[in-house]
C-alpha cells in the first residue's frame, strides 16, 4: 500500500510497493517513447550535421511529415501551438523550440525512472533536483494519460472517478483511470511536500 | 502548410517596429494540471508570491486563461517554452 510524499529534512520520502513502482516506471518510459527526440545520425554533410548538432531541424525533418503531418493529439497536448491565430509563427516557433523541449522533457523523464529503479525496497528518496524533475514527469504522464481518456474539459476530469466506479473489470480504459487516479494522487503529495505545506 | 522561414522572419521585423504593443504570454486552461501545481510553476519560474501566483492560477480555472507575463516578444518566447516545458498550455501573442 502506498504511502504519498513526505518533506524529511532535505529529502521527499514515498513508499512504494514493486507492483506500484513497475507501473509508474512503465508510464514514465510510454511517455519518454513518445517524447524523446530521433536520434540524429550524422548524414557527412557537414553544414547538415551542425545544424542538427545545434538542434535544430535539418532540411531532411523539415521534409517528414512528422513536422507537417497529423500528429498524435497526445503529443499536440505536451508540445502545443504556441500562437492560436497565426499558424506560420506557430510552426516557426515550433521549428526552433520542439527539439530542446523534447530533449528536457526526456531527460527529465529519465531522472524520474532511475530515481525509482534506485528506491531502498519499498522507500522512494528524491532530492530537491529529482522530485522538481519527477513532478514535471508525472505531469506529462498524466497529461498523455488525460488524452487518452478523452479529458477536454474540467467536467470530464470531475467525471473520471464515476466512470471508475461504473466500469466493468475488462474495460482497457478502467487501468488507464484507474493509473491516471493514482498519479494524480501522488503528484499532489509531491507539489504539496515541495511548496513546504 | 510550408514554411517560408526568411519571408516571415522579415514581416515580423516590420511587424515589430510598426505597431509598439508588448508581447503577452497566456496560460490556458486544462483539466489535467493541478491547481497546486499550477500555482507551484508560477512561483517557481517567475518568483511570483504565493499570493499572485494563486491568483493568475484562479484566472486560468475560472475564467479560462490568464496572462502571466509580458514584455518583448523574445522574452515572451522563453517564457512560452518554460511554460510549456511544465505541461502548461501556454501560448503568446501581441497584447492587444
Amino acid at each position: 500500500m502506498a504511502t504519498a510524499f513526505k518533506r524529511k529534512g532535505a529529502r521527499f520520502v514515498a513508499r512504494l510497493d514493486d507492483d506500484e513502482r513497475g507501473v509508474v516506471v512503465g508510464l514514465l518510459e510510454q511517455t519518454h517513447e513518445l517524447l524523446a527526440p530521433v536520434p540524429r545520425e550524422r548524414t557527412g554533410d557537414p553544414f547538415e550535421d551542425l545544424v542538427s548538432g545545434l538542434g535544430l531541424p535539418r532540411a531532411k525533418d523539415l521534409a517528414d511529415d512528422a513536422f507537417h503531418g497529423p500528429r498524435d493529439p497526445a503529443l499536440e497536448r505536451l508540445l502545443p501551438s504556441a500562437h492560436r491565430e497565426d499558424p506560420g509563427l506557430a510552426a516557426e516557433f515550433r521549428r526552433l523550440t520542439e527539439y530542446g523541449l523534447r530533449e528536457r522533457k526526456a531527460a527529465n523523464l529519465v531522472t524520474a525512472i532511475s530515481a525509482l529503479q534506485d528506491s531502498d525496497g519499498d522507500k522512494v528518496r528524491l532530492d530537491q533536483e529529482q522530485a522538481q524533475a519527477m513532478v514535471v514527469a508525472l505531469t506529462d504522464v498524466r497529461l498523455l494519460l488525460g488524452e487518452r481518456l478523452g479529458l477536454r474539459t474540467d467536467e470530464d476530469a470531475d467525471a473520471l472517478q464515476g466512470r471508475l466506479e461504473a466500469a466493468s473489470q475488462d474495460d482497457p480504459q478502467l487501468y488507464l483511470a484507474a493509473y491516471y487516479d493514482f498519479l494524480t494522487w501522488l503528484q499532489e503529495s509531491l507539489i504539496q511536500a515541495l511548496m513546504g505545506m | 502548410m510550408p514554411l517560408a522561414p526568411a519571408e516571415l522572419s522579415r514581416t515580423d521585423i516590420e511587424q515589430d517596429m510598426s505597431v509598439d504593443r508588448p508581447w503577452i504570454t497566456l496560460v490556458w486552461n486544462d483539466p489535467v494540471n493541478l491547481m497546486s501545481y499550477v500555482t507551484y510553476v508560477f512561483q517557481t519560474y517567475f518568483g511570483y508570491s504565493v499570493e499572485k501566483a494563486e491568483k493568475l492560477m484562479l484566472d486560468v480555472h475560472q475564467k479560462g486563461k490568464a496572462v502571466v507575463s509580458n514584455g518583448p516578444r523574445e522574452k515572451m518566447e522563453r517564457d512560452t517554452e518554460a511554460m510549456q516545458g511544465y505541461g502548461l498550455w501556454a501560448t503568446l501573442q501581441k497584447d492587444d
